[in-house]
């Protein structure tokens, strides 16, 4: 048995509805044209199209396609952060920064891993 | 003549010989006439209004599961049946039931389908029946984007189902490794198959990831903190973070590898200087931690069953929930265990081994606190129970064998042999089967209203599992005498024949027990012992104090949670009133309404995935326009919600007995 008996929480008002309600109810009412979005849609479709160029018609020596690419990743990075992912907004920091964190844990960890299993040399590749 | 040549043209690239073997054109034509007897059926009885607007756009989370758990049975049967034709193939040496390219075909749709189309959406099929019910939401976050992602599983699994009679099967394995899987080596559509369906498949998969994180940090019935929901929703939370990480490696690595067939780009194949091991180490980069997507739920419905039905609270809760989070954690780092041949090195085979072995502690803790939990307990037999019992030994052999799959030399011998396929069966068919069945029987009563009979279930149940143990017990020893895996036949006297034959009649035992289960369903059904108290288990979780099934707003009143097993805790105290709802605390209450749009969305993908699969690009570009207009639809047009008046709601509780005087 649960032998704790916490105190009745706190709940907004007694049914529990608008916790949900809040949450189920899309913010359907713009108050501007979603010019940034639209802006930023455009710009991530040309930061992928100028990586793809890159590499699929060698407009850059190979030396300097690598780091020019991490550039632009880092770029498209930052750009769907910040237009879609809602990470310039204040609201709910404290979730976002633990999950940007893991998520960032995460990647670095598969790149990184990737990188050191596949440096063999057996001739296998 | 360019028409006919063109036409000729079609009909061998739809129907290529692969196709045109008589087992199939049979097969064919049975679901013809299956489809048209079913449409036939419907029209007679005036069903489609009744199936389109309950069913096909319902965006109401119980419905789903219910949708999701009857495509879960259908694919179980449809792998069940491949599995049947991969044993009986051979059950003696220089069998040759099918061809070397149809057997082929046949493993890989086994693996595939039981995978991504059975085990995935059974998993789904839980979490949607019961975790809003659990922690006291009336339906998830997103309601329409989990319709949707129904939808694209749906039309996913259809795809990949309708490779074998229209334009060829798969036949590259359910991990479709390059070379073999190159359009130079592979020729023909039925990879391009394997590639697309899972990737319409997969975007639902992350939309359900998602989705559920949402419901779960957010949803919660005030008072429940994460520290208070049951272990089963703990295993949701952690599965939909584990879908989040897992699935993209995979899209990336399927999106390559379709590029390289339909748009001749060179990333994993031979020629051109691409890395086919690169595609190996991206795949298992989703691939472990899918294991594990797989199998924590059946860790969570074991967590629910096992106290309700020893009449205990779990033991150890927070050891239970502390060692998911490690087997998550270190599940990220032993992707390589799956190709140590491969020669990244010693450093590397061995840091990935230890990382591998570790994963049994946390694992090992979870056994052991099941067992506590049953310690001293009032222990019921029910068939929910009894998959559990079967799973402790069937989890604890998976999972042994696995330890010795870790060790790198062992390894060298094990890789690829039937001892593989024996251990990978042990811990899915052991862990994940027998724990979204026992959930089934388990939440059944919740999700349909009426029981599924012990005595048959039962029976089920123990056909099943023997016919298990007899199928895969052998298959370690014929691993060790040197049987390999995705053989199509062998020969005689090496001493496999033995071992075989027995595996085979335990696969046939298995398929006794699935069909005994259809009885049990179809049977009971049939003399519905209805569940008019809502708790037929005396449960300990708040789905039970609902009545069953639940009505479409869930609940009238949102719980006000105290402890971890509230309902428990409320039949103890006697609080069970506080369910109860009066003409003063009624509210109207505001449902997300029904939508066709997930439905138009997953269809568009369809058309552009079959464009794709078979480099017409104009339907591709015609599904691509499909997907944007039905996303535009969706957003400026479709979504609104329904008010449940107050008075209906009253009514509602009333019938159920469930309003104080
Ligand atoms: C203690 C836990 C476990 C350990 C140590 C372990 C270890 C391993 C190892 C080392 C391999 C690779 C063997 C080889 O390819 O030569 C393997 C394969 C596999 N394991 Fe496990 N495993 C464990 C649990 C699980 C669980 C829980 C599942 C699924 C629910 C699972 C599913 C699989 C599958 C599907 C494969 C092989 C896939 C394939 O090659 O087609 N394992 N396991
Ligand atoms: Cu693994």
């Amino acid at each position: 048995m649960d032998h704790e008996h916490p105190r009745r929480p706190q709940a907004p008002t007694g049914h529990g509805d608008e916790v949900e309600l809040a949450l189920l109810q899309p913010k359907m009412h713009a108050t501007q044209f979603p010019s940034l979005q639209i802006t930023g849609y455009i710009l991530a479709l040309v930061l992928t199209l100028l990586a793809f160029g890159m590499v699929a018609y060698h407009w850059v020596p190979v030396p300097s396609l690598i780091p020019i690419i991490l550039v632009l990743a880092f770029i498209q990075g930052a750009l769907q952060m910040g237009i879609f992912m809602h990470l310039r907004e204040g609201r709910g920091t404290t979730w976002h920064l633990p999950v940007l964190a893991l998520a960032l844990f995460v990647g670095l960890g598969i790149v990184g891993f990737s990188i050191w299993i596949m440096m063999f040399k057996s001739g296998v590749s | 003549m360019p028409i006919q040549r063109w036409t000729l043209h079609l009909l061998r690239l739809l129907f290529p010989p692969q196709v045109l073997l008589p087992d199939i054109v049979a097969i064919d034509i049975g679901l013809t006439v299956a489809v048209i007897v079913i449409g036939v059926y419907l029209t007679r009885t005036r069903r489609w209004g009744w199936l389109w607007h309950e069913w096909i756009t319902t965006v109401d989370h119980k419905k789903i599961g219910i949708m999701y758990l009857i495509a879960a049975l259908i694919m179980l049967f449809r792998g069940g049946v491949d599995a049947l034709m991969i044993r009986s193939q051979l059950i003696a040496p220089n069998a040759h039931f099918m061809g070397a390219q149809q057997y082929d075909e046949v493993f890989t749709t086994h693996g595939t389908v039981m995978i991504f189309f059975m085990a995935m959406p059974m998993v789904f099929a839980l979490f949607n029946a019961t975790v809003p019910l659990m922690i006291g939401a009336r339906d998830v976050a997103f309601p329409r984007l989990n319709a949707i992602s129904f939808w694209l599983f749906a039309f996913g699994a259809i795809l990949l189902n309708m490779s074998f009679s229209i334009g060829g099967s798969p036949s590259a394995g359910w991990m479709s490794y390059p070379p073999y899987s190159e359009l130079l080596y592979n020729p023909g559509v039925g990879e391009n198959y394997f590639l697309l369906s899972l990737q319409v498949a997969g975007i639902g998969t992350i939309a359900t990831g998602i989705n559920f994180l949402v419901t779960i940090l957010r949803m919660r019935a005030p008072g429940m903190s994460l520290s208070k929901i049951p272990v089963f929703v703990w295993s949701a939370l952690i599965t939909s973070s584990l879908v989040l990480f897992a699935f993209p490696p995979l899209t990336v690595a399927l999106g390559l590898t379709m590029l390289d067939r339909v748009f001749g780009a060179s990333f994993f194949t031979i020629a051109h200087q691409g890395m086919p091991m690169m595609y190996v180490n991206l795949f298992w980069i989703f691939g472990h931690p899918e294991v594990y997507i797989l199998v924590m739920p059946a860790f969570g419905v074991f967590s629910e069953v096992v106290p309700t039905f020893s009449r205990k609270p779990l033991f150890g809760y927070e050891a239970m929930v502390g060692s998911l989070l490690a087997i998550s954690f270190l599940g990220y780092g032993t992707w390589v265990h799956h190709f140590f041949e491969m020669g990244a090195g010693p450093s590397v085979n061995v840091f990935f081994g230890l990382s591998t072995m570790l994963i049994a502690i946390p694992t090992g803790v979870k056994m052991f606190n099941w067992i506590f939990t049953m310690w001293g307990g009032r222990i019921r037999l029910t068939v929910p129970m009894l998959w559990q019992l079967a799973f402790i030994p069937t989890f604890v052999v998976g999972g042994a064998t696995g330890i010795m799959l870790a060790a790198v030399p062992g390894d060298y011998q094990y890789h690829n042999s039937y001892f593989l396929i024996a251990h990978f069966h042990n811990v899915i068919l052991g862990g994940t089967v027998f724990g979204m069945l026992s959930g089934m029987y388990y939440w059944w009563p919740k999700m349909f209203g009426w029981k599924l009979n012990q005595r048959q279930g039962t029976w089920a149940f123990a056909l099943f599992v023997s016919g298990f143990w007899l199928t895969f017990m052998p298959q370690y020893f014929l691993g060790f005498e040197g049987m390999t895996r995705r053989m199509a036949t062998y020969p005689a006297g090496l001493g496999w024949t033995t071992l075989n034959l027995w595996s085979t009649v335990g696969a046939f035992v298995m398929g006794a027990g699935f069909l005994v289960m259809v009885y049990n369903i179809l049977w009971s059904r049939r003399y519905r012992d209805w569940d008019v108290t809502g708790d037929p288990w005396d449960g300990r979780t708040l789905e039970w104090s609902l009545p069953s099934p639940a009505p479409e707003y869930n609940f009238a009143r949102i719980p006000m949670v105290q402890s971890r097993d509230e309902w428990w805790a409320m039949k103890q105290e006697g609080r069970t009133d506080e369910v109860k709802i009066s003409a003063t605390t009624v509210h109207p209450i505001h449902m997300p309404r029904n939508s066709a749009m997930p439905i138009m969305l997953a269809f568009a993908f369809f058309v552009g995935a079959i464009g794709l699969i078979f480099a017409w690009f104009w339907m591709a570009i015609l599904g691509g326009l499909g997907v944007i207009a039905a996303l535009a639809y969706g957003s400026f047009a479709d979504y609104s919600e329904v008010e449940i008046d107050a008075k209906h709601v009253l009514q509602t509780e009333a019938q159920l007995g469930r309003v104080e005087s």
